[in-house]
């Protein structure tokens, strides 16, 4: 796909689920290599298997078949506890339903993954300060969840996404639950994201609108790898 | 590494009042496990604490039955026996029936002899010995009804009313003071001449309770013991003699088997605030499903899943025992009060306290199991579902 160096690797995954005594064929010896930096969107109809990939280059599920390498590592050969260190030093996530824990404010949303890096107290905050600060919102840092709009939530778990500087981002439908105005500067913060901190950006979506912000949109369909698109730099949205 | 200790406690106030009432629950479930435990090491103080050389003597037919007062002198013939003393229960009560405690009538020249535990200033030991209708009250009762020496106390003779159908008086001569647990300081001690020649004037000569028996020092108890029975074989009231540690048993128990009663009353209160805990933490659980996933793909292993659910329910039962716990303590004092008749000595004990730390850790450690485990084994993608 590019000269540059591969940040997931899937080579001959298939992921299978059963369901009501009948097996489901959910990705079908996928093959499919993604560059490090790179923004790529993942398109498909629904069933298509685009958050089954995801879930499985995230290390939240695992293949019944295949190899994913995924940021140097490959996934299959690591526990259960070694593929949550791996989670934890590579991989941020943003949910549909932004998932922040409703009980700590904005700030201790964002502390949380860095409490599983050495880091100091200070060096915590300064680090969640930061984050926070990146998708604008130091201002609301000790607000509840519930206390934010839908936008201001998705862009806390953005932060708490990049607290711990993580290579790889995994987005599932991050614009899904919001209205235009909050979705595009969800796209923004992600374009942002990828072009000034190098963050590799995968984005499960099946909005065209947010699917242009990134610069290659890979199709799946039932299972298998369909088109890959590029975009020009200026469609991603401003 | 577990979640933060914030988190732990955010979780268990997110449901303000389910928290409430669950270490309510927990608080009196401790509360009756301490004062439970108390009656049985009560019981059992009462029998450790005994004097090895007093005997009880009482009717063969039952405790409320009364002997002949001639058979005093009978038991003081018996080899072996180095003094005796008689009680005689009043059952009054002063001014209405909920003003109850323990009178006995007894006799002041053996009384003090018998039982150097009742403590009283020799001033007012005279008092009572030259004064017919004086008594001699315990210090829990003079503080209860804040009486003091000189005072006259009205009493109603329920089981012997006063010929002249009117209150008993007596005149407060002084005060005891017990300096054994298993001697109680609310009861209350008057002349069995007083009460001999008063109930003669309307009937026949009243009988004794209990005679108490001090045997030589070397005696051979078991042998005064059958002499003693054996006096009375053909008598027109036979008797049962038994060391004071077992009339002490048989009197708090003669109301059915205590020690067994009240520990399965204290295995179903724990059993009940142990299935209320689980179900609380499954609850709890249930809720977190989805912020468990998230934690998860954080990158928080499975293991710290299971420390924060396990420390969730440490720390609802950790505060509810503790807050149990205290409420024991701090009520120890009036329910000593209202028990000491019965259970003299109550006190709540350190190692009582100890078995209410080890159950509430146990029921928070059992209640946490489940939800912790169950935290553990679900698997990430199910757990951002929501679902368990």
């Amino acid at each position: 796909m590019s000269q540059s160096r591969a940040m997931i690797r899937v080579s001959e995954v298939t992921k299978r689920y059963q369901r009501g005594g009948e097996t489901l064929t959910v990705l079908d010896s996928l093959n499919l290599e993604m560059d490090e930096g790179r923004f790529y969107a993942l398109m498909g109809p629904s069933g298509s298997g685009k958050t089954t990939l995801l879930n499985l280059i995230g290390g939240l599920d695992q293949a019944d078949s295949g190899e994913l390498d995924v940021a140097g590592e490959n996934l299959a050969e690591l526990s259960g506890a070694g593929l949550a260190h791996w989670r934890a030093a590579n991989v941020g996530f943003v949910f549909q339903g932004f998932n922040l824990i409703p009980v700590l404010s904005a700030y201790e949303n964002v502390e949380l993954p860095l409490k599983l890096t050495p880091l100091s107290r200070a060096e915590r905050r300064k680090h969640a300060e930061f984050a926070l600060e990146l998708v604008g919102l130091k201002d609301r840092m000790h607000h509840r969840p519930k206390q934010l709009s839908g936008g201001q939530e998705q862009r806390v778990a953005i932060a708490r996404a990049v607290a711990t500087d993580p290579k790889l981002i995994l987005a599932d439908e991050p614009t899904g639950d919001l209205d235009r105005k909050s979705a595009d500067q969800v796209l923004e913060l992600l374009g942002r994201l990828n072009r000034e901190f190098k963050k590799t950006i995968l984005m499960v979506t099946h909005d065209p609108h947010a699917a242009a912000a990134a610069q290659s949109i890979v199709h799946l369909d039932k299972g298998q790898l369909g088109r890959i698109e590029h975009n020009q730099p200026a469609q991603a949205v401003r | 590494m577990m979640a933060s200790f914030k988190l732990v406690w955010r979780n268990l106030t997110r449901r303000p009042l389910r928290s409430v009432l669950t270490v309510a629950s927990i608080v009196v479930a401790v509360f009756l496990i301490c004062s439970l435990r108390t009656l049985i090491t009560t019981i059992r103080a009462g029998v450790e604490n005994a004097d090895s050389r007093r005997l009880a003597v009482m009717s063969a037919t039952g405790l409320f039955v009364e002997m002949p007062m001639k058979y005093q002198a009978e038991i003081n013939k018996i080899p072996g026996v180095e003094l005796t003393t008689k009680f005689q229960w009043f059952g009054g009560y002063y001014r209405s029936q909920k003003n109850f405690f323990a009178q006995f009538a007894i006799d002041p020249d053996t009384m003090f002899a018998m039982y150097p535990e009742c403590q009283v200033p020799p001033e007012q030991i005279e008092a009572f010995r030259t004064n017919r209708t004086s008594c001699l009250i315990g210090e829990v009762l003079a503080q209860k009804f804040d009486w003091k020496p000189g005072d006259t106390i009205p009493i109603i003779g329920a089981l012997h009313p006063h010929p002249d159908d009117k209150a008993w008086e007596f005149q407060v001569a002084g005060v005891y003071h017990s300096s054994v647990p298993n001697f109680d300081n609310q009861t209350m001690f008057f002349h069995w001449d007083y009460y001999e020649e008063t109930l003669k004037e309307s009937g026949p000569m009243p009988g004794v309770g209990v005679f108490s028996i001090r045997v030589d020092k070397g005696a051979d108890v078991p042998r005064v013991i059958a002499d003693v029975e054996e006096a009375f074989q053909d008598s027109e009231q036979r008797v049962d003699c038994v060391t004071e540690a077992e009339f002490q048993r048989q009197f708090v128990t003669m109301f059915g088997n205590i020690p067994l009663f009240v520990g399965w009353i204290g295995s179903g209160v724990v059993l009940a605030i142990l299935l209320a805990c689980i179900n609380t933490m499954l609850m709890s659980m249930r809720e977190q499903t989805a912020e468990i996933g998230v934690l998860k793909s954080l990158g928080f292993t499975d293991g710290s899943m299971f420390g924060l659910l396990l420390v969730q329910a440490l720390v609802l039962c950790g505060l509810g025992g503790g807050l149990g716990i205290l409420f024991a303590w701090a009520t120890s004092g009036p329910v000593a009060e209202q028990l000491g008749a019965m259970f003299p000595g109550y006190r709540i004990h350190p190692e009582t306290y100890g078995l209410a730390v080890i159950i509430t850790v146990g029921i928070g450690l059992v209640a946490g199991l489940v939800p912790a485990w169950s935290a553990r084994s679900l698997r990430c993608v199910q757990a951002l579902r929501g679902t368990d």
